[in-house]
């Protein structure tokens, strides 16, 4: 993947004045176990966490270059088939694992009061940020969140389907 | 070492395309040249370089009127300055990568067309977006308008180059000493890169994607013996240059060294396309010379007829010029996977190979049709294709008028256009050439003046 889009940065350089831009489908550097969490929460729990985070790939040289702007989308699917509560959706990018979660959210969803049999579909608002330093390097984490409260009564247990998530990132490139 | 070697692979794919600009062999400062198309009337430069026949011609222009010497007047050095001041050049956009302003291509552009003379039509250079689609199942690369710069045929650069030529003559016998240097590098796009690159857009798992390398270059020096006489006299006798006139050159090549690289350079997708890291493709052959003085003979033939106003000359350089080296090492360099290294192996460690220089030719004919009007055209082939000049001057007191059209090495069809106005000992000469010499699709127009001394 370096190999690669290092090569062809090189060749997106040579091509002129105008920016690249790459469209990340980040989604499917995920594992069928990354995009789909199941959980099953006790009752009565005021906030607890379900998580996970990978690493993936950007063209080398970004180091150099300066990132313009950074659009981020996501959807997600919610479906809670026992108990009730709430949950909160987000998607974290960050360059070093540690820092993954730390930080504000660059998109979030709630789906509001739950209970068992409902149906959501989770749509944050996109996000844009400009001249975002955390995009520049090689090698980026993401994090998902699930964030759960679940009312008093018996467990709530549901799937959290995670059916999109792009990165739309404009830069100018600088290789030198 | 993956990133690297990928990175090379795709980097020559870039600049390849940029480097065999065929004006850049052609260079002159003469506006007058440039202004008939290239043509030139003289019968130094390339008329004795190409063919030997014309050291037994008196080395003067064969046009009447014609100038001693040019002086190139340099206003597009003096407004490519004044837009790029040196004090200022290490914060410029133009040569500063850091700058969001900074374009590579028009960087090239300069490289390849020096700022000499005045861009009176640039060669608009692309600037439009890329879109990379990145996905573990898709790898899509969308050049927009960029793709056209993409290289249809095989590209690369090449040329035989005499560096020096010197020796001592009597009678029209030349005994010296001539210096070659020849290199020819050829870049082929794989088909299947080339659709990815123009049409397609969408990478295929397990491809290859490569680009084909083939480049040789060689240097040494050839003790010469050659003769250059008139064979015939015409009607005018010695008075005049008229006659028919023969020029051969026989020379012994003494290679100093050389070496040939030959191979495909790309990378290979994985299942899916970015399911794994690509593969860095890389497997060729590299052949140098483990000690000097690889043999040969070849020689060099030209004839040239003057008549009163016509004059032909036709030159060819180097024929028959093979080199054998007896101390050849063969080795094979592959991108090893398992390593992540790029691993090298002496295929066989002393042998014999051969190496050819290629055939150089120049063909040329002028003719004076009275009334002060010249046509001439020449056909010169220094290596690596054929570039075809045709041109006309009609000189009317201290003006004189000039057109001409050439077709370059790529095949393209370039024009020119000028004039001149002599003031006795002095003459101003202005020339407009197109070229497509620029990252471009485009042609550019360029003006080009130099002051002649008479």
């Amino acid at each position: 993947m370096k190999a690669l889009t290092a090569a062809l940065l090189v060749l997106l350089a040579a091509c002129g004045q105008g920016r690249v831009i790459l469209n990340v489908d980040v989604l499917s550097f995920l594992s069928a176990s990354d995009s789909v969490k199941s959980f099953n929460v006790l009752g009565g729990i005021p906030q607890t966490d379900s998580t996970v985070s990978r690493q993936f790939f950007l063209p080398p040289g970004f180091g150099k270059s300066s990132v313009d702007s950074v659009t981020a989308t996501a959807a997600a699917a919610l479906i809670c088939t026992g108990g009730g509560g709430n949950v909160r959706f987000d998607v974290f990018f960050s360059k070093t694992q540690g820092s993954v979660f730390t930080g504000t959210p660059y998109l979030t969803a709630s789906s509001g009061p739950l209970v068992a049999g409902d149906s959501v579909q989770l749509l944050p608002p996109t996000s844009v940020s400009l001249a975002d330093t955390v995009f520049n390097t090689d090698t980026l984490w993401v994090g998902i969140r699930a964030r759960i409260a679940t009312n008093v009564g018996p467990n709530m247990t549901g799937r959290l389907r995670l059916q999109d998530l792009h990165l739309r990132i404009a830069l100018q490139d600088k290789l030198f | 070492m993956r990133t690297g070697v990928v990175a090379v692979a795709l980097a020559l794919l870039v600049l390849a395309p940029l480097l065999p600009r065929p004006a850049s062999a052609q260079f002159s400062f003469d506006a007058r040249r440039y202004g008939m198309g290239g043509v030139s009337l003289s019968r130094d430069g390339n008329a004795r370089r190409y063919n030997p026949a014309y050291r037994a011609v008196k080395n003067r222009n064969h046009v009447a009127g014609a100038p001693k010497f040019s002086i190139p007047v340099p206003i597009g050095l003096i407004d490519f300055l004044k837009q790029h001041p040196i004090n200022q050049l290490g914060h410029d956009p133009m040569f500063s990568p850091e700058s969001a302003a900074f374009n590579p291509a028009a960087l090239l552009n300069v490289i390849f067309n020096p700022p000499i003379f005045y861009d009176v039509k640039k060669a608009p250079t692309p600037t439009n977006d890329v879109q990379v689609t990145i996905g573990r199942n898709q790898l899509i690369v969308d050049l927009g308008a960029t793709k056209v710069l993409i290289p249809e045929q095989d590209f690369g650069l090449g040329t035989t180059s005499r560096l020096l030529d010197a020796g001592v003559g009597f009678a029209g016998f030349h005994v010296g000493v001539m210096g070659f240097l020849q290199y020819d590098v050829k870049f082929t796009l794989d088909s299947t890169l080339r659709n990815f690159l123009t049409n397609d857009s969408t990478a295929r798992p397990n491809t290859n994607y490569f680009v084909n390398t083939d480049g040789t270059a060689q240097a040494g020096f050839a003790p010469t013996v050659s003769y250059a006489g008139r064979l015939l006299r015409g009607a005018g006798g010695d008075d005049t240059d008229d006659g028919f006139y023969i020029g051969g050159a026989l020379h012994y090549y003494f290679g100093a060294t050389y070496g040939r690289g030959i191979g495909p350079a790309g990378f290979t997708t994985g299942t899916p396309v970015l399911g794994a890291t690509p593969t860095p493709l890389l497997n060729g052959n590299l052949y140098t010379s483990n000690k000097p003085f690889g043999k040969g003979i070849g020689g060099d033939v030209g004839v040239v007829w003057i008549s009163g106003p016509f004059e032909v000359g036709l030159g060819a350089n180097d024929l028959g010029a093979e080199l054998t080296w007896d101390h050849t090492k063969i080795q094979r360099f592959v991108f090893d996977t398992v390593s992540n290294k790029i691993v090298d192996s002496v295929t066989v460690a002393d042998t014999t190979s051969k190496t050819k220089l290629p055939i150089t030719y120049m063909a040329n004919a002028a003719l004076q049709m009275g009334t002060g009007t010249t046509v001439g055209g020449d056909v010169i082939n220094s290596g690596r294709g054929t570039i075809i000049h045709v041109g006309v001057e009609q000189r009317t007191g201290p003006f004189a008028l000039r057109g001409g059209v050439s077709r370059d090495q790529r095949k393209k069809m370039q024009f020119g256009f000028g004039g001149g106005l002599r003031l006795g000992p002095i003459g101003l000469d202005v020339g407009f050439f197109t070229h497509s010499n620029s990252l471009s699709t485009q042609r550019a127009i360029t003006m080009a003046t130099s002051i002649s001394i008479y």
